[in-house]
Order: C-alpha cells, then sequence, then structure tokens
C-alpha cells in the first residue's frame, strides 16, 4: 500500500512548504475576524478550514449576540448589569476581567458589524431591534431575523475575502501544530482534502479557531464538522485546556436530528410533557416549571426517560398544540417551521419530540484577554476553541457570537502585535513536519483490526451515558477506562478507502484520533472536579463548594496521562453569590 | 388540560438508496445500501449512518444539518434538494416508492461520489463583488447608518442566500450563456446594488444590468431554492431599478426594446401584437430572417393576424397611465 506515504526518493524536499505570518485554522467568525485583524497591519494571513468558510459552525446560531450600546439600549442598563449577568450565569467560574472586556465592547462590535453591511433587524426609526434573552437583566440581544449567526458569518466573510494579504485554504485538513524544541509554535501540517496532499504551513503565529467538538456526543446540536481537532492539537502540542468539564447541554434539541428547538418556544407559552400527558417540570422545578434555567430541565428530561415515562427511542414532548394555530405560526415560527421542516411534526397538531444534547463546549484552549497562550510561544485561540474564562461554568445565551466577535477581535489584534517584534527561529523543523505525516498515516495503517466507526460510537455512547449531564465517580471511571481502552484501539484502526481524492474516511479517522485525546481530558477533569458547578453536575456532589473548587482546571496531555493543575478566577468587583433564578 | 398527541408512531420503514457514485480509479457507478429509517430520518442522516455502519469510502458534504450552512446540495429522485431539508419517508410517499436515488448536483464537475467542485460557482459570487462598500465617513465613525427597517426586510430575503449551488445547478441559461451570472449571484448582487448604505453603485450596474437580461424566467431557481430567497425576483428588480441605464449591453438593450414594445402595443391594443413586438424588438432585417422559420413551422399566421384593439381598450389606458 503506497497510497499514504510520504514522497521518498523523489526530486525535491519530501514535503511542500508555505509561508506566512500567521495561520488561523477555521474560518467561522472567530477566525475570520482573526485573520482580518492580523492581515490589516499588514501581515500575511492564511486561513485553513476543513469546510468553506460560510458553511463554518458560526452559521447555526440562531437567536442573536447580546450588546449594550450605548443610546440603544434600557435607559437602566450598563455595561456593568452586562457583566454581571454573564458572571453569575457563569456560577462565579469566570474570569471578570474578560467579563467586563466583553460587555464593554460589546456595543462597539454591532456597530461595526453594521458598518460592515450585516442586515440587523431594525426599530422604526432605522437604528439596531433588541429583545429579551434568558439570563439577561435588560434586553440586550441584536438579530437578524431567526439566523443571526448565518448573517453575521455572511457578512464578515465578506469583509475579510475583500482584503489583501488573506489567503483561504478551504477544504484543507490541519492535523498538527508544529513546534520547535523551544516550545516555539512554528505552524502547522495540513492536508488538501481534494488530493490528499500534505503541506507545511510555516508561521510565526497560529490562531486556532477551530470551533467546538460536540461530535464527541451522540447527541449534539452541532455540525458533523465540530470534531475538536483543535483541542487535540494544541494538547499534542502541550498546550492546556482550561476547564474541560464544563459542557453544556440545551434541554430542547429536535429528537432525532438535535436541532435546536429555542427556549424562547417555552417563554412564549410551550410546556414539556411525558408521554402521560404529565407536565412534569411540576415536580422538578415547582415555581420555575418550564423556564427554569438550562441544567435544570435538562436533568429533569433525562430523569423522565430514565424512568421510562419518555416516548420510544428517548424524547419527551414540547407540546404547543393548546397555544392555537394563529399564535403558533406568529410568535413560534422557528420552531415550528423546524419540526415541519425537520421532524416532519405539525406542531400545532402534535407534540415536537425533544431531548437534551450537548449545546457548547465552555472549555478550551487556555489564554488571556489577548487570546495569547502562555505554554507555548506564538500559539493563540478565539472563539469556542479557546477558554478566556469569559462563560465560566455555564455560558449564557446571545454571549457566544458576541464572544467569538470580540475576542477574535482582540485576539488578531494582539497576533499583530507580536508579529511587530517576533523575529523567525532559524532552527530547522522540516522532519518535525514530516514526522506529523507519518503520524497521521500511522492513524489508518493497519489492514485489519477495529474499523473507526465502530469506535466513533462507542466513544459517542460512553461520553454520553458517563460524561454527559449526570456525572459520578463510578460512571466516569468507567468512561475513563473506556476510552483508555479506545484509545489503544485506534493503533489497529483501519480504513478501507485507499483513494487520494477526498477520502472523507481517512480524515474521519484522524477526526476519531482527536476526539479521543480530547474525551480522555474532559473525563479526567470531571471525575477530578468533586462539586457541581453551572453545567457540571456530580450527583455524588451535588453542591457548589466555593471553599475549594473557586479556581480554573488546567489539563495538559502527557501520553496517556492527564496532568493537572489550577489557576485562580480573576475577580475585580463581583463577590460569589448563590445562583438563584 | 388537552390529552397530547401521542407521537410514537415511527413508521419505521426499510428504504433503498441508489447513490451514483465517481471515483478517478473506477469512475461512474451505482450502488445500493440498504437501511431501515423512520418518519425523522433527513437524508444527511441516512447518509451518516450508511458511512458509519455500511461504507465508509462513501464522500459527501453536509455540516450543520439545519439548512444554513449550505453543504449538502445533491439530486435526491432527480429533484435538486439539500439532504438536510428532506426527510426519506416524504420522498417514499411523494415518489411513491421505496427507492431512492442520490446523485450529484448537476452542471459541477464531479470531484468524488457525491462530493462537486464549486469554485467555479465561488468565483460568480466574486464577479459581484459579494460585500458592502460603506462610505468612507462611516468607515471612519464619521456618520452612521440608518436602515429602514423596510429595506432591511427587503434586502434580509435575498441576503440569505446559503451559497448551496442548487440554483446554478438546475438553471439552464447558465448552461448556455456564459455571460449570465446565474441566480445566485444575482440575488447577491441585488442584495447590494438596492442597499442604500453601499457607494459603489456604478461598478455594479456594469456587472449586473446586462446579464439580468439573459435570465430567461424559467422559475427553476424559484423552486429550487432550499430559502425561498427567490433569485428571479431579485434579477427582475434589477431590471426595473436599472431600466433606463446607459450604455448599454447587448441583452440589455434587446430587452428594453422589447418591454417598450410590449408597452406600446398593450397601450394600442389592450393585447400583445406579437408581430409588431417582434419587429420592434430585434429590427426589421432579424424579423424576416426569423419569419422564414415562422413560415416553415406554419406559425407565421400568429405574427401576421391583425389585432384589434379590446372593447375595454380605454379603461387599459387609463390604469396604464396611472389614473
Amino acid at each position: 500500500m503506497l497510497i499514504f506515504e510520504t514522497r521518498e526518493n523523489s526530486r525535491g524536499p519530501a514535503l511542500d512548504k508555505a509561508t506566512y505570518d500567521a495561520v488561523v485554522v477555521g474560518a467561522g467568525l472567530a477566525g475570520l475576524m482573526s485573520a482580518y485583524y492580523i492581515a490589516k497591519e499588514g501581515f500575511k494571513v492564511a486561513v485553513i478550514s476543513k469546510v468553506f468558510p460560510t458553511r463554518s459552525h458560526s452559521a447555526a446560531a440562531e437567536g442573536g449576540i447580546a450588546a449594550y450600546m450605548e443610546g440603544n439600549s434600557d435607559p437602566n442598563d450598563s455595561p456593568d448589569y452586562m457583566a454581571y449577568d454573564t458572571i453569575k450565569g457563569g456560577d462565579y467560574l469566570v474570569d471578570q476581567d474578560a467579563a467586563e472586556l466583553l460587555a464593554y465592547k460589546s456595543g462597539e462590535i454591532v456597530d461595526l458589524l453594521e458598518r460592515w453591511g450585516a442586515l440587523f433587524n431594525r426599530q422604526p426609526d432605522g437604528r439596531i431591534a433588541v429583545r429579551y434573552f434568558g439570563g439577561q437583566t435588560y434586553p440586550r440581544t441584536r438579530f437578524v431575523g431567526d439566523k443571526t449567526g448565518m448573517a453575521l458569518l455572511h457578512t464578515v466573510y465578506e469583509r475579510a475575502s475583500g482584503t489583501d494579504n488573506v489567503d483561504f485554504y478551504y477544504e484543507w485538513f490541519t492535523w498538527d501544530l508544529v513546534v520547535d524544541s523551544d516550545h516555539r509554535v512554528r505552524g502547522v501540517l495540513a492536508f488538501d482534502m481534494r488530493n490528499m496532499t500534505p503541506t507545511f504551513f510555516e508561521a510565526r503565529a497560529v490562531v486556532m479557531a477551530s470551533g467546538g467538538m460536540g461530535m464527541l456526543y451522540k447527541h449534539s446540536t452541532n455540525s458533523y464538522i465540530n470534531t475538536g481537532d483543535g483541542y487535540a492539537m494544541a494538547l499534542r502540542a502541550g498546550a492546556a485546556l482550561k476547564d474541560p468539564e464544563f459542557v453544556q447541554f440545551h434541554p430542547t434539541a429536535l429528537y432525532p436530528s438535535d436541532i435546536l428547538i429555542s427556549e424562547a418556544a417555552r417563554g412564549e407559552g410551550a410546556v414539556l410533557r411525558n408521554n402521560k400527558g404529565e407536565r412534569f417540570m411540576a415536580r422538578y422545578a415547582p415555581k420555575k416549571l418550564d423556564l427554569a434555567p438550562r441544567d435544570i430541565v435538562s436533568r429533569s428530561i433525562m430523569i423522565e426517560i430514565k424512568e421510562g415515562r419518555g416516548f420510544p427511542g428517548g424524547y419527551v414532548g414540547l407540546d404547543l398544540t393548546h397555544l392555537g394555530e394563529e399564535y403558533i405560526k406568529e410568535r413560534l415560527a422557528l420552531a415550528y417551521e423546524a419540526a415541519l421542516n425537520f421532524a416532519g411534526v405539525d406542531a400545532t397538531k402534535e407534540m415536537i419530540p425533544v431531548r437534551p444534547a450537548q449545546h457548547y463546549f465552555m472549555g478550551g484552549i487556555d489564554v488571556d484577554i489577548k487570546g495569547r497562550n502562555p505554554d507555548l510561544i506564538g500559539l493563540f485561540a478565539a472563539g469556542e476553541a479557546a477558554c478566556v474564562s469569559v462563560h465560566g461554568a455555564n455560558r449564557l445565551g446571545s454571549n457566544s457570537l458576541l464572544e467569538t466577535l470580540v475576542f477574535g477581535r482582540e485576539t488578531g489584534i494582539a497576533v499583530a502585535e507580536y508579529l511587530k517584534t517576533a523575529s523567525w527561529p532559524s532552527s530547522d523543523v522540516a522532519k518535525d513536519a514530516e514526522r506529523s505525516v507519518e503520524q497521521a498515516y500511522s492513524v489508518v495503517k493497519s489492514e485489519s483490526g477495529r474499523h473507526f466507526g465502530e469506535i466513533l460510537e462507542e466513544l459517542r455512547s460512553t461520553m454520553w451515558d458517563y460524561v454527559g449531564i449526570f456525572r459520578n465517580d463510578g460512571g466516569l471511571r468507567n468512561a475513563l477506562s473506556k476510552i483508555d481502552q479506545l484509545r489503544g484501539e485506534i493503533n489497529k484502526m483501519y480504513v478501507t478507502d485507499k483513494s487520494k481524492v477526498y477520502n472523507t474516511e481517512f480524515f474521519n479517522a484522524l477526526e476519531l484520533k482527536n476526539m479521543l485525546d480530547l474525551a480522555l481530558v474532559i473525563a479526567h477533569a470531571a471525575l477530578n472536579r468533586t462539586e457541581s458547578r453551572g453545567a457540571h453536575y456530580r450527583e455524588d456532589y451535588p453542591q457548589r463548594n466555593d471553599q475549594e473548587w473557586m479556581k480554573h482546571t488546567l489539563t495538559y496531555l502527557r501520553g496517556k496521562t492527564v496532568e493537572i493543575s489550577y489557576k485562580p478566577v480573576k475577580v475585580t468587583r463581583w463577590k460569589p453569590e448563590e445562583r438563584v433564578y | 388540560m388537552s390529552t397530547p398527541v401521542q407521537i410514537q408512531d415511527l413508521q419505521e420503514a426499510e428504504v433503498v438508496f441508489r447513490v451514483k457514485r465517481y471515483s478517478k480509479e473506477k469512475g461512474d457507478y451505482w450502488q445500493e445500501y440498504k437501511l431501515k429509517v423512520d418518519r425523522f430520518t433527513q437524508v444527511t442522516e441516512a447518509l451518516r449512518r450508511i458511512k458509519v455502519e455500511q461504507d465508509p469510502s462513501l464522500a459527501y458534504r453536509a455540516s450543520c444539518h439545519m439548512a444554513v450552512c449550505g453543504s449538502c446540495g445533491m439530486k435526491i429522485n432527480g429533484e435538486p434538494r439539500l439532504a438536510c431539508k428532506t426527510l426519506v419517508l416524504d420522498v417514499v410517499k411523494k415518489f411513491g416508492t421505496n427507492v431512492i436515488t442520490l446523485e450529484p448536483m448537476d452542471r459541477f464537475p464531479i470531484v468524488k461520489d457525491l462530493v462537486v467542485d464549486m469554485t467555479e460557482f465561488y468565483d460568480r459570487m466574486e464577479r459581484v463583488k459579494p460585500r458592502l462598500y460603506p462610505s468612507k465617513e462611516v468607515l471612519e465613525y464619521k456618520a452612521e447608518h440608518r436602515l429602514k427597517p423596510e429595506d432591511q426586510r427587503l434586502l434580509w430575503k435575498f441576503a440569505q442566500c446559503i451559497w448551496c449551488g442548487l440554483c446554478v445547478s438546475a438553471c439552464p441559461a447558465v448552461k448556455e450563456d456564459p455571460l449570465f451570472l446565474g441566480p445566485a449571484a444575482h440575488a447577491k448582487g441585488f442584495r447590494f446594488l438596492r442597499d442604500p448604505r453601499d457607494t459603489i453603485t456604478e461598478e455594479r450596474v456594469k456587472v449586473l444590468a446586462d446579464s439580468a437580461w439573459r435570465c430567461t424566467y424559467c422559475y427553476m431557481c424559484y423552486h429550487v431554492c432550499p430559502r425561498d430567497i427567490e433569485p428571479v425576483t431579485a434579477i427582475k428588480k434589477t431590471r426595473a431599478l436599472l431600466k433606463s441605464v446607459k450604455p448599454m449591453g447587448p441583452a440589455q438593450e434587446v430587452g428594453h426594446k422589447h418591454s417598450e414594445a410590449v408597452y406600446e402595443s398593450i397601450y394600442k391594443h389592450g393585447k400583445i401584437n406579437e408581430g409588431v413586438v417582434y419587429v420592434k424588438t430585434y429590427g426589421l432585417i432579424r424579423s424576416l430572417v426569423d419569419m422564414t422559420y415562422a413560415f416553415r413551422a406554419g406559425k407565421a399566421k400568429y405574427a401576421l393576424e391583425k389585432v384589434e384593439p379590446v372593447k375595454e381598450i380605454e379603461q387599459v389606458r387609463e390604469l396604464m397611465r396611472g389614473e
């Protein structure tokens, strides 16, 4: 089998090379924003993405982007209230300087997107409209119809693609960071998916903006492409992931496609029912009922299903039928259409089948508010791939689009600053890049053994069952031994497709390797944190424990083991209090 | 409290997917996969399961599975559709068979299986300069934009294009006319042409005006667009907006003459006088040449028919004068 082999004995170097000042991995909102601000300072940037930029997962965000806009917000509101909401929502694991920066720059970033052409919904006087979203003291969410993420992604892509100095490499798969012996990032190794050619993208700075990891879970609202590649690359290169135990689950994802049904539906009067027709939230949250916080509703639904009161297949009903056709079509258009298009359910007559699903990863590559990673010189991260600690233990709705733009820009500016003084190191890393190609091929080299599809499904079930909405010591230990076993088995993994053209099977196998590295770290951190906080719920430790655990987890992957250390939470003005809504 | 409708009837069924495959090594061939599905199964989910459970070598694109990323355009039983926005059992019911064919989109070169090369599509989009060019004052924060809610609504309709390529794959005019930008690019082009915040109108007119007259109004784009953005409507609006801009390109000039001739004919007779409209549109010489074809086809009589004004002609004229 000669297909997955580097060129040997051929003319020229063993590996193609492209040289840029900076490489941005990922072309969603955070990546495009960073790239734009790096290029603006005259530096050459390569944006590398598995998909064409507008196919990135940013497009899937529905509800909107939170912003305090001077002169266009509630007169009683202020950026301080916004920072406070973010900190409380994150169950006090939020770095408060990050939350303040997010809040104070929110208005200008929305304003900037408007100047770039974003078609925000308008008030009659032509200014940007606003609406309420969960967890906000005052209404702050700005929106473009019900497709805010898609609208903003197109706007930022339009801007970035009209800029000199940015080259797009779409349908290129980034496999590894290349790091030298001085812990300096030297670029990335990526494959052109159309012909499998590996190329070493040499650069002085790398921005990881590779998005989330929903595919680790059997049920997720994320795109199929969200396989956590960036986290795994950073881990393998020796960088830390911060707070990886914090994974958000959204209570109402459409069965079985796991498309998000926004909590706006429950806000407008939809209720959850089990297979007996009971409004079961009355048992779990007698006051807030269906509008209790996301984590509580998610856990309640799971209990109903576990105890046999769900529907066959494992879901409950989101009942709108009592609201009447006219009201549903006017006030709940998005939920109605999603149910109709993607589940074939007419919500005016039938309940919408829903269940909780993984939705967002609060953890990520450890960075400061400038997007800088402290472990590796020249490594930056932004968006869901990063953990600036702005979401803490639980992200508030409308804050993720905001984070991608605010911190995408901060990171781009910081990279440009870094590039102004960083020199090109002289040591040769060509051999390291070649070794990385060999490692990619070795993942799929076996001719027999286990097929990656089986391993993948086992991993996704394991994560869902034991590292999901409910966690406990026994389950997490189970998960760890399973993940260990699967990590061993991928050494004997094989792929059937040996072709050199658009070989998605090969890339799926590489993704699986990434997913397993990440899964190990998440499960370790979840076992380690013996308290419940935000989205991390331990049945055996159901209380928040500020005394011992108001600190960030830092995780390093060292071969088969995960090394854990801690970092204090930055507190500026707000002392922790009980999180009651 | 009303009794909730039971949703436990999954309507499970076995379906056969006939997939048109292609690889450089093997060429074209059909392959069949049997799969158990239920009423909730999207075609993207079926493909994912085929790939994980049966044949990992099958290549296709899919990402968001909620019709916003535009990755999964393909032909399903011959119809250009997004695989995610298509439920398997809906197709079974519509076509009355549990055999479903999946083929790559037409027009684009095939890379592998259901994956096509969309470079040409992206180039088309780039030709209409798909981005806002705001004024210097706005970019320097010396001025700010206001946008009327009704303008926002109009532009947002066309800005919802997700670049899936289905309309271009289905467009017969794109196939025949290399100077036609195609439906998606026109929707994008109009979205910026009509944006009151934009400053490069002159340049946009040069790109869009003549091309807009190369559309044949067949409405394929209207039917296949998964986001209902109606590219053909954007083309109509572009024609109307740029009715009298000069200099005119060749297609625009013919189109302009045609619409003038139609207007005159209706003003005169209350209906279309085919012969006169033809001559006024294409000129005497071309009309005479074309007439020989019409004679041969036995259709000349329609062109030579004497046209009498309709009875209510005065009312028609009043309407046209806007009275």
